[in-house]
């Protein structure tokens, strides 16, 4: 038996005793009968109990052996939390897909002439952070909602070490996040400056609906908004996360129900949120993922949708630098412009 | 034989088989095979040059820095972490002691294993992305840098499932996919753990004896 087994059984001894030395009072009337249990658990419960119990236990609240607060976070979480968050992550993927099978992807014509858009570093910070993110999104999304979708399927003795890996995964990755945050941050945050034209962009919905396309800036206003809310919650993800990670460090347990539920919501917000930057970086627009992967955009997908820093590379000159450096040596010209910039 | 069992048993004896025999087999043909004999007036010492390859690589070239800067940050933080993890872990240095020397020395304190797990998996992370998204190295990666790549970080990652030390499956797993490794090692690019001390020496000589200063 460990510590806390130890302490347990004896507080509930201690307790049961006292308990009965005080239902061993004869009842007033004849008819009064006392809950044997009720003063038991009154006691548990610490409820009109000014002096906390007191424990050789380190650690938050040990003194305490049963806490009311934390049992209604319990069911708030399980009750309502994850009931939305799954209405919610399970409810973006259909609308993303009714959006495709009604507006299909925006297709390119391609010219040919490539515009560097985003340079090595660019490119491995993205790609770090989104890896990093997909895996806590994936372990945390297995935490979320194991009990309700692993352990009927597969068991609990299935659960039980997934349930381990997906924890262990989850805080050692955690702190990588925001390495990776910081990072992207600091590499995109001059180009993601709001703009009047940002909010135009937001109101016509990128033109998806019909009109003409909405004119943008190097980031239109979508992927401005995903930046800053990438920027905002997951810089309040990763706080969260931290002082979970280390709980003994917190001051109190409200500040840690608090974390929890910063947590969950942030991390809910911005998977939804990932699922729209996915479709849109993969199937939604055609050619955008190049620029991701290869550092390169076609000069059309420029001009299509991000008219305006199309019109400031043509006025700077660097369509015909990467285009004539293209004709020379096809395979290379990424790298070697990179290297002039990084 | 259960799978436990093999995996405890002689799958280990096979993987410690083929990567001790393996590793050395080839470090000798390699020692063995020599290299051409240098006819030319010496200019300088070759072992002087052996240690000056050897050590001074360790560092990138000068006007190679800013390029390599990436790769230098990312290199080093993965080559140190994972030495750390490898070989000072508490759960690696019970392994060694009750399965393969019988003694232990002091392992790094449990936030240390964390910090260099971070840092290892950072820096292999950025090395794998530097290798697919730079137009140059990815051009020149084979299928077996990529292999090489995945599996470590197969290990690592098995290893920090594992890393609450509560569940036997996944301790399994993470020794399963060691055994992968140590089998694939001595035939894979991974055996630069050992090389790269003999193709630097080797190098460093060479360009010791002709006087050239890298
Ligand atoms: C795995 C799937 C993903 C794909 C295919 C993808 C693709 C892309 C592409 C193609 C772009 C460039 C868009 C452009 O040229 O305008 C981009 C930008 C970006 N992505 Fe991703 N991405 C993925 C996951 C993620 C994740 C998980 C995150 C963050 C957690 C992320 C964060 C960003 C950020 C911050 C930008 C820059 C947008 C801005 O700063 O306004 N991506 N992504």
């Amino acid at each position: 038996m460990n510590a806390y087994g130890l302490l347990w059984g004896l507080l509930l001894a201690l307790l049961s005793t006292a308990a009965q030395a005080q239902n061993d009072t004869p009842p007033q009337s004849g008819i009064w009968i006392p809950n044997p249990g009720a003063d038991l658990w009154k006691a548990v419960r610490q409820r009109g109990q000014p002096e906390p119990s007191t424990t050789q236990v380190q650690g938050l609240d040990s003194n305490q052996l049963i806490n009311v607060a934390g049992e209604k976070f319990r069911d708030w979480r399980r009750e309502r939390f994850i009931r939305y968050a799954a209405y919610l992550l399970a409810g973006v993927p259909v609308v993303i897909l009714l959006f495709h099978m009604l507006h299909g992807a925006m297709k390119l014509e391609p010219s040919g002439r490539k515009l560097l858009r985003f340079d090595l570093y660019d490119r491995v910070a993205h790609w770090l952070l989104a890896t990093v993110f997909l895996f806590l999104a994936f372990t945390g999304l297995l935490l979320l909602f194991g009990r309700f979708v692993i352990v009927p399927w597969l068991g609990l003795d299935a659960f039980s070490p997934i349930a381990s890996a997906s924890k262990e995964g989850h805080n050692l990755f955690g702190p990588l996040f925001l390495v990776a945050l910081l990072w992207v941050f600091l590499r995109f945050v001059a180009r993601n400056l709001p703009a009047w034209r940002d909010i135009v962009w937001l109101l016509k919905g990128g033109g998806a609906f019909g009109g003409k396309h909405p004119s943008a800036g190097f980031f239109n206003g979508g992927e401005k908004l995903w930046f800053w809310s990438l920027a905002v919650f997951g810089l309040l993800l990763s706080l969260s996360g931290l002082l979970l990670d280390f709980p003994s460090y917190a001051p109190s347990r409200e500040l840690l129900v608090l974390a929890l539920v910063v947590h969950g919501a942030a991390a809910v917000i911005l998977v939804a949120f990932s699922f729209g930057h996915i479709y849109m970086g993969t199937a939604g627009v055609e050619g955008t993922l190049e620029g991701m992967r290869d550092g390169t955009v076609d000069a059309n997908w420029a001009r299509q949708h991000h008219d305006q820093w199309y019109a400031e590379m043509v006025r700077e000159g660097r369509l015909e630098a990467l285009s004539e450096a293209q004709e020379n040596r096809a395979e290379t010209t990424t790298g070697q412009l990179e290297e002039g910039r990084t | 034989m259960t799978v436990a069992e093999l995996v405890d048993g002689p799958l280990w004896t096979v993987a410690l088989t083929v990567f001790v025999a393996g590793v050395a087999w080839r470090l000798l043909v390699l020692i063995a095979t020599g290299w051409k004999r240098d006819l030319s007036h010496p200019r300088s010492g070759s072992l002087g040059g052996a240690i000056r390859g050897v050590v001074g690589r360790f560092l990138p070239s000068q006007g190679m820095a800013g390029r390599l800067r990436l790769h230098l940050v990312a290199g080093y933080l993965f080559h140190l972490g994972l030495f750390a993890l490898l070989f000072f872990a508490a759960p690696h240095v019970d392994f060694y002691r009750d399965r393969l020397f019988g003694f232990d020395w002091t392992p790094l304190p449990h936030w240390a294993f964390i910090l260099a797990a971070e840092a290892a998996f950072l820096g292999l992370l950025m090395l794998w992305l530097n290798r697919v998204l730079n137009p140059v190295t990815r051009l020149i990666s084979e299928s077996g840098d990529h292999a090489a790549s995945v599996l470590t970080f197969l290990v690592m990652l098995t290893g920090c499932l594992a890393l609450a030390r509560s569940h036997e499956t996944l301790r399994l797993l993470h020794f399963f996919v060691v055994e992968l490794f140590m089998i694939y090692f001595p035939f894979s690019r991974l055996m630069h753990s050992f090389t790269f001390l003999l193709s630097r020496a080797a190098q460093g000589a060479h360009y010791g004896r002709r006087g050239v200063r890298v």
